[in-house]
């Protein structure tokens, strides 16, 4: 129902819509700080490292092994790779010294680069392959008893639940018995009781709320406000504690590496290698290099 | 002796400007930095702000490539007293008494920092450039190696290890780094035609095609590697004369050399140009 548009007093802008615009975004702040005062370094394991950065080579392989030769011709069809060990550079001592010793060709020991089967075969072989052979002990962490674990969900209720939990209550005590704003949609009847707290009308349309409700779109709103203020990922920004997983690039590692590599090896197995340097030359070719610039600045000599 | 600033005209922030510019783009032009540095410090310490400790590690670092112990020691001590217990000055100190040669020294200290944090990467590579600096090559070799085994994704340390295999004459382990590099930075033209050099070393026809490949891959990117241009037609006039190429492969190399001839003497030309117009 459209009906004559309700004329609220003009000191509800002022006494109770700026109020809590301000309240919010200094609560908010004043959170920000206290996160980090609170907050506490977590020390990394080596071995947490060392995981991440085998998974990033991992995927950086898959995505730029094109770049590297793969094999030549004549090694794929005498075609016996055997290589047993777990370190690159051993791995590749192996491949060299086999390709010496080779018995029955007689010719040259060819220092061909397998350089994108090997890495790949060094991964996911099915014996010797990183991710199959290696099987990190995961301990999963208790939530109860692990003491880190407790102490950093406390801290996170504290600064985040806590504040909003009593400055909601003190407002919806404070500004209570009349409707402050007016939403721009129309909403059923349902959300009557859940944002008209205190108002007791009936035919009054749901598109009033009340300042709790003023109160809780302020927490929401005013995150691009934070971003501005308190630059990227601030701990005032309650959206992010709402999301449960962040992938990172390298440094966070998943709680379960075993999974990580798990997923890797499959990723791995699928690629193909397609060289991208098939035809460079041609394309080289074909066009005359463009030397612009080159010889036309001159040197500087002094410091300034 | 006139100072930096009457010599050059500047004013303290540029100084302090173009010491943060030597620092991110990684200069090591020490002198410059002794000169600019010591007199930032001696002059402007108190404007400088929170800038200062960072200014002192530099300048401390200058000024042990240029032997000046005197004022190394001094920016120690600011630091040490500005942050006692700190890794990264006990790593600073460490690398004073290497510069004094007292080698068992400095590896106690960094062995009490691993102790103390086992992934702090900056220990482990001073003890290796111990070695390297002590002309131990086969023991820096190993240990890089283990040091790589753990953190696979340390390019600096790609990169050292190549250069320590290509002393060696290793060509085979050097290229197999000189790859890793290739694979996290694809569009680097220097890594490409590094890897096409050491591959050119190697010899053997399979060796020169690869290498003639990079070369061409580091021509793409980055059109005026005169260095990659060479080392193309090099490649490719090696393989045209080699007696085991096929008369299709000969006409292909062929055909690449003189392409790459006629764009050195383009190359040439234009500057020969310039030079008349001078």
């Amino acid at each position: 129902m459209a009906g004559p548009e309700l004329f609220l007093d003009s000191s509800i802008r002022i006494w109770v819509v700026l109020p809590i615009v301000f309240i919010t975004f200094l609560v908010g702040v004043i959170r920000h700080y206290v996160t980090q005062l609170l907050h506490s370094d977590k020390k990394v394991e080596l071995e947490q490292v060392s995981d991440s950065q085998v998974l990033l080579r991992s995927r950086i392989l898959r995505e730029n092994g094109k770049y590297l030769p793969k094999q030549s011709k004549r090694d794929l069809e005498e075609g016996r790779l055997s290589l047993h060990s777990a370190t690159p550079c051993h791995t590749l001592w192996m491949v060299l010294n086999w390709s010496q010793f080779h018995p029955t060709t007689g010719q040259q020991p060819k220092h061909s680069s397998k350089a994108f089967a090997m890495r790949k075969h060094y991964f996911n072989n099915a014996e010797s392959g990183f991710f199959k052979k290696v099987k990190r002990k995961v301990i999963p962490k208790n939530p109860m008893t692990d003491t880190s674990m407790v102490t950093d969900m406390m801290k996170g209720n504290l600064t985040n639940v806590l504040p909003m939990i009593l400055i909601g209550g003190w407002i919806n005590w404070a500004f209570s018995g009349f409707v402050t704003t007016k939403v721009p949609f129309p909403l059923t009847l349902r959300f009557k009781p859940m944002l008209q707290r205190g108002i007791e009308l009936l035919s009054l349309d749901a598109s009033w709320v009340s300042s709790a409700s003023w109160y809780f779109l302020n927490v929401f709103g005013l995150r691009s406000m934070y971003n501005l203020l308190l630059g990227h990922n601030n701990a005032a920004d309650q959206s992010s504690i709402m999301q449960d997983h962040m992938t990172g690039a390298a440094m966070p590692v998943p709680p379960d590496p075993n999974k990580a590599f798990k997923s890797e090896w499959e990723a791995l197995e699928i690629v193909n290698h397609h060289w991208a340097l098939e035809s460079v030359e041609e394309e080289l070719i074909c066009r005359d290099l463009n030397f612009g610039g080159m010889f036309s600045r001159e040197l500087k000599t002094t410091m300034f | 002796m006139a100072s930096v600033s009457e010599l050059y005209d500047v004013t303290w922030e540029e100084m302090r400007d173009k010491l943060r510019k030597w620092r991110d783009e990684n200069y090591r032009n020490s002198e410059q930095i002794v000169d600019v540095g010591e007199e930032l410090l001696n002059e402007h310490a108190s404007k400088l702000g929170d800038d200062i400790w960072i200014i002192y590690e530099q300048v401390m670092i200058a000024a042990l490539d240029c032997s000046r112990d005197d004022l190394a020691v001094s920016c120690l001590q600011e630091l040490k007293r500005q942050f006692p217990g700190s890794h990264r000055v006990k790593r600073l100190a460490g690398m004073r008494l290497e510069a004094l040669e007292r080698y068992e020294d400095a590896t106690k200290l960094y062995d009490s920092i691993l102790q103390d944090d086992p992934t702090n990467t900056a220990a482990r590579k001073r003890k290796m450039a111990m070695l390297k600096a002590q002309g131990k090559s086969p023991e820096a070799i190993r240990d890089l190696n283990e040091y790589l085994e753990q953190f696979v994704g340390d390019q600096e340390a790609w990169h050292e290890l190549s250069e320590l295999y290509i002393n060696e004459h290793d060509y085979a382990k050097a290229a197999f780094c000189l790859e890793e590099l290739m694979m996290t930075n694809p569009h680097n033209h220097l890594y490409c035609e590094q890897y096409a050099e050491v591959k050119y070393t190697q010899g053997g026809l399979d060796n020169l095609e690869l290498s003639r490949k990079y070369f061409a891959q580091a021509l793409k990117l980055n059109n005026r590697n005169m260095r990659a241009l060479f080392g193309f037609y090099m490649s490719a006039s090696h393989i045209a004369a080699s007696p085991k190429v096929s008369a299709k492969v000969k006409k292909d190399n062929v055909r690449y050399a003189a392409w790459a001839a006629s764009q050195i003497n383009r190359a040439y030309q234009s500057i020969i140009r310039k030079c008349d117009r001078l």
